[in-house]
């Protein structure tokens, strides 16, 4: 398949949880570039396939928020109840899907009607969502259940589960659409599973408390909360290469499309940091709302 | 007053509660404090004042610190209260020339202190012949699930811990610069 030249990222959309706000951050610059009140106390994130939508999930209001992402204008709210965190779009498909971690479900919601449309069983307290790139599989890291559900888009039916670490609650699938890597915060690990074969293939150790992964480079980069590390690992080897000192509680992590650089949302220093996936060197800064979580998908 | 009250109640173990369902699955919002006091000592001899993992007297609401491992991460501690209920805790992250750690509360019950999931960062800062100590909390209010009793809300949560912070620093400050 010739490669098309991915676009480089420009900005992030960063939920800030305590401050109730979405900090945009130009990426070029390193500066935030606008800040948008939302209420809530927004976590997840999630972009529509042009990246010109966002979608924000408020757990204290239980709802799904709709952002222009081009004019920051909020544009729809949807009460979903429960407790709605992880969240993934579609990549072709004009869905979202929604983790609510105490009733144990995906809700699926149409982003044109801004209607929920389907409710998918899974584990106990779903907490990450991931779609693989051909748009066919969900996953859901069922944190309480320690173990991923793999469901069929189509149908919307559940085909299978994989045991994973203890208490997964990121999860991130590689582009190829072949493996998936969950973040297990109880046993200081991540689980990476080959998703065909619904096995795991391996599993590296992290810092204290893992949280989201991020992929870039051939290397797999982890947030420690608890450590206030990345953890970098091979994703050949599978095993680790190096912790880079970061800052304080880590969390929502994600690499342009480029894998030029990795962003990572610092909740207990309320900033965005950008990381050198080769050098693994911090090389940037920039100063955003109070506890950025940004646990999502939410590079445009 | 009633607040006060109620706060006090899940502080000092009145409160007739009991918390049942999930054992791990925490409340949808996690709470950060931040509090920061300027003593009028230079950073090593506030560091040599609060840097001893195994050594939380310069917290007024401790008697009693008991632990091992030393100051090396993943050693632990388990604090006694002055109101008599204990606080288990582990070191994650010790760095003494940058005169900082961070820990985690690994066990407490809610009525001793109304929080769950809750992890730390202490660091001293030098200011010239001053320093600044900042006490960071990150951690989710005392009921595990949705729509929390009041008692144990993100409000109350969130009261105890900076009531907790501030009156420690101001303790901490009188005790350096009292010259004790």
């Amino acid at each position: 398949m010739p490669a098309i030249a991915p676009a480089v990222a420009h900005e992030a959309i960063v939920t800030d949880q305590p401050a109730d706000s979405v900090s945009v951050v130009d990426l070029d610059v390193m500066k935030e570039t606008g800040r948008i009140g939302v209420g809530g106390k927004p976590a997840g994130v999630a972009l529509s396939p042009d990246k010109a939508t966002a979608y924000v999930t408020a757990p204290d209001s239980k709802e799904l928020i709709e952002i222009d992402a081009v004019s920051h204008a909020v544009k729809r709210r949807l009460v979903l109840g429960g407790a709605p965190l992880g969240i993934a779009a579609h990549p072709t498909l004009p869905e979202v899907y929604v983790a609510d971690w105490y009733a144990h479900k995906l809700i699926v919601v149409d982003t044109v009607k801004f209607v929920v449309v389907g409710e998918i069983a899974v584990g106990l307290s779903p907490s990450g969502v991931a779609v693989t790139p051909d748009g066919r599989l969900l996953l859901s890291a069922d944190r309480d259940s320690d173990a991923v559900s793999i469901i069929d888009v189509a149908t919307r039916t559940r085909l299978g589960t994989v045991a994973t670490g203890s208490r997964p609650f990121g999860i991130t699938i590689d582009k190829a659409g072949a493996r998936a890597f969950t973040a297990n915060v109880k046993s200081d690990d991540v689980t990476v599973i080959d998703i065909a074969a619904r096995t795991v293939v391996g599993k590296v150790p992290t810092g204290r408390r893992p949280y989201a992964i991020a992929l870039a480079q051939g290397r797999g980069f982890v947030t420690d909360q608890y450590g206030g590390t990345i953890t970098v690992f091979d994703q050949g080897a599978l095993a680790p290469i190096k912790r880079i000192d970061a800052c304080d509680h880590p969390e929502g992590i994600e690499a342009d499309a480029s894998e030029t650089n990795v962003y990572v949302a610092c909740w207990g220093d309320d900033v965005l940091l950008r990381i050198d996936p080769l050098s693994l060197k911090v090389t940037g800064k920039a100063p955003v709302g109070n506890g950025p979580r940004a646990f999502g998908k939410f590079i445009r | 007053m009633l607040k006060r009250l109620l706060i006090a109640a899940a502080i000092f173990g009145l409160a007739p509660l009991s918390l049942t369902g999930a054992a791990w699955a925490h409340g949808p919002s996690r709470q950060k404090v931040v509090e920061s006091i300027e003593i009028n000592a230079p950073a090593d001899k506030v560091w040599a004042v609060i840097g001893n993992f195994q050594d939380a007297s310069w917290i007024p609401a401790v008697a009693k610190t008991e632990g091992k491992g030393g100051n090396e991460p993943n050693a632990t501690r388990t604090l006694t209260l002055k109101s008599g209920g204990t606080v288990e805790e582990q070191l994650d992250k010790y760095d003494a020339a940058e005169h900082s750690f961070g820990y985690e509360i690994t066990k407490v019950d809610v009525k001793v202190l109304p929080i769950n999931d809750y992890s730390s960062h202490v660091t001293v800062t030098a200011n010239g012949d001053k320093s600044t100590v900042e006490w960071k909390g990150a951690f989710y209010r005392g009921y595990m699930l949705n729509d929390p009793p009041p008692e144990l809300s993100d409000e109350v949560a969130n009261k105890a811990i900076t009531d907790l912070y501030t009156s420690t620093l101001a303790a901490l400050k009188k005790k350096i610069e009292g010259g004790s």
